[in-house]
């Protein structure tokens, strides 16, 4: 509010492995130069890794010249980060949520991290639109899902 | 991502700075599966200057607990912050991998926290 920092960053990756690295530099940089809560930075943080991993290796996968967009927006007490892709349809939340009751010999570990982002964040939604892949994250700065307590 | 590793009685204690995630994750993979076949087999992981950890390094952790137990091992883990803590707690990993505060409550004997 009033600030002449900038509210928003928009990023374009590619589809090499290491381009989710740079995404990860530029989250972090906005989440500093805005002073966000290391709680929400670092939720956010896990929750990019999961999803960005996650499109390279299935709507993309095997694809050369897909592209990936990450678009971060902070306003008020709000920020939401939109991730489009123009892989092939892919919802990332039609899995079913893992039995994290088992045992560690019996775990199977696929569908842990799309579990980890819907509890990372206060929303996660999915829309197919035209032919890109939308996944939409918005999660609050204050009284949102993890405090931030430590350095 | 940085792996330091020390001794502390009979524990090895690998410490990883930085973020475990799909980017650093086989580095992990790689200097834990190491020490294993070098033949540790009491192993507390330090996780006090740990930013993050993401499924990818939640995977790691699971191989090297699966692989200590297979050799009647024995893995220990702390110093972990509020997001590491809360995706242990997500996953489950709480339950199935021993977690500690401090260096001092893992491993005992007097305490350098």
């Amino acid at each position: 509010m009033g600030s002449e920092m900038p509210h928003g960053i928009r990023l374009v990756i590619g589809t090499e492995r290491g381009e989710v690295a740079r995404a990860h530099a530029a989250f972090a940089e906005f989440a500093v130069a805005r002073a966000l809560p290391d709680g929400v930075r670092r939720n956010l943080s896990v929750v990019l890794d999961e999803l960005l991993a996650n499109t390279l290796s299935h709507g993309l996968a095997g694809r050369a010249g897909g592209t990936v967009s990450m678009d971060v927006k902070l306003a008020a007490d709000r920020l939401t980060v939109t991730l489009t892709d123009d892989g092939a349809p892919f919802d990332p939340f039609s899995r079913a949520a893992p039995d994290t009751t088992l045992s560690v010999a019996d775990r199977p570990i696929g569908g842990l991290g799309i579990h980890l982002v819907r509890q990372l964040v206060d929303e996660a939604s999915y829309e197919r639109r035209g032919d890109h892949n939308v996944v939409v994250l918005r999660t609050r700065l204050n009284g949102g899902t993890s405090p931030s307590e430590e350095g | 991502m940085e792996i330091t590793t020390r001794t502390r009685g009979d524990f090895t204690i690998v410490a990883i700075a930085g973020s475990l995630d799909s980017i650093t994750s086989p580095q992990a993979q790689q200097a834990l599966d190491a020490a294993i076949a070098g033949g540790v087999r009491k192993l507390a992981m330090d996780f006090t200057q740990l930013d993050y950890v993401s499924s990818a390094g939640l995977r790691v952790m699971l191989g090297t607990a699966k692989q200590l137990m297979a050799k009647s091992g024995t893995l220990k883990t702390f110093g972990l912050n509020h997001t590491v803590r809360e995706v242990f707690d997500i996953s489950g990993f709480s339950t199935i991998l021993a977690v500690y505060g401090t260096e001092g409550e893992a491993l005992g004997g007097g305490g350098d926290d």
